[in-house]
């Protein structure tokens, strides 16, 4: 039911797709900074943590936006004992 | 008749792409605001490509420009071109064999210090781009406006030139969304003024709906907040109310239909990533 009604309401509009490309290429003109370097920024992060901690699911580095001010938004899960 | 408020205010009409509506707002606002009877200079400083006095339709009676002024060859107040519709109204023009290397921030400043006496508004009319031009148009401003069109390489420019005028410690920045179509932005395929400026995150100072009837102006050479029944010169109209400090409100471009509005409440509830 749900996947239906998101199906229905599924907001594939040249309007969304302008938002979703400016939201990308704001916060990278904003920063300096471009896909290819969050990937080395995740890779090197995560090689630093696990050389200490034994990190567990699917960790994240990403930008997030708040007003005008960027910051990297890193959340990775560790393993319990 | 002299000027109406005891500080003066000057401000730099930017965006970074060209053909947005930088000219064509420097025009109409100031128009508008001589109109009701307070003085007001504008500043074209796009060297080597003017187009106010075109806008203005005051190109056959330039004499002077700005760079003359700079270099001695004639006093500010000889080059100040005297607008015959709006007797308050006066504009110092560009050159149009020279370039933008040939004026220097601190000459600009001395121009404003000059003005701010006279004159209730000043305006300057910043070219295009981030360069020298650029540097030389905010140098002297208290303020800043950004005008922007609803398309994506025109609000990634006014981003970037949001930045920069930040970097220069301005403290007043606001935005005029020009050539907005209501239609389309209901029908999906515009950005809306929410998506402006959730991008730009800046305060609002007018919204410009798309007019046929600027281009007809423009070829008269009359500025377009004379013709009483057109949706932009009201517009315009309603940015130099808003910089004399009135409240206008803006008008909604709400969804109005059945449909748009389920539509609407469907992908905010079940469109988010």
């Amino acid at each position: 039911m749900l996947d239906f009604l998101k199906r229905i309401f599924a907001d594939s509009s040249s309007r969304k797709q302008a938002n979703d490309r400016l939201r990308v290429v704001l916060t990278h003109d904003r920063t300096g900074t471009s896909s290819r370097l969050m990937e080395t920024l995740k890779e090197e992060i995560l090689e630093v943590i696990s050389r200490h901690v034994e990190i567990e699911g699917r960790p994240e580095v990403k930008i997030i936006r708040e007003g005008r001010h960027s910051a990297l938004d890193i959340n990775i899960p560790l393993k319990g004992r | 008749m002299g000027k109406k408020t005891e500080e003066s205010s000057v401000i730099v009409v930017t965006s970074g792409k060209g053909g947005v509506g930088k000219t064509t707002t420097v025009a109409n606002v100031a128009s508008a605001l001589a109109r009701k009877g307070y003085k007001i200079a504008v500043m074209d400083l796009d060297i080597g490509l003017k187009k106010l006095d075109l806008i203005l339709g005051l190109e056959n009676r330039v004499i002077y420009d700005i760079i003359q002024v700079i270099e001695g060859e004639c006093t500010l107040k000889q080059a100040l071109v005297k607008d015959k519709r709006f007797p308050e109204l006066y504009m110092l023009p560009a050159a149009q064999t020279r370039n933008k290397d040939d004026i220097k921030p601190e000459q600009v400043q001395e121009i404003c210090r000059q003005l701010r006496p006279e004159f209730d508004f000043i305006f300057i009319d910043c070219p295009a781009g981030i360069e020298q031009g650029f540097r030389n148009a905010i140098a002297a401003a208290d303020k800043a406006i950004v005008v922007t069109n609803p398309e994506v390489s025109a609000v990634r420019d006014a981003d970037r030139i949001i930045g920069m005028l930040e970097s220069a410690q301005f403290q007043d920045i606001q935005l005029v969304i020009n050539r907005l179509q209501a239609s389309m932005v209901k029908s999906g395929d515009m950005l809306s003024i929410d998506d402006l400026l959730e991008h730009l995150c800046i305060t609002l100072l007018g919204i410009v709906p798309e007019d046929k009837k600027v281009l007809i102006s423009t070829n008269k050479g009359e500025p377009i907040v004379l013709n009483e029944r057109s949706e932009a010169g009201l517009a315009f109209n309603n940015i130099a109310n808003r910089l004399l400090g009135q409240q206008v409100d803006f008008p909604s471009f709400e969804e109005d239909s059945l449909w748009g509005k389920i539509r609407n409440l469907g992908r905010n509830l079940f469109s988010k990533e």
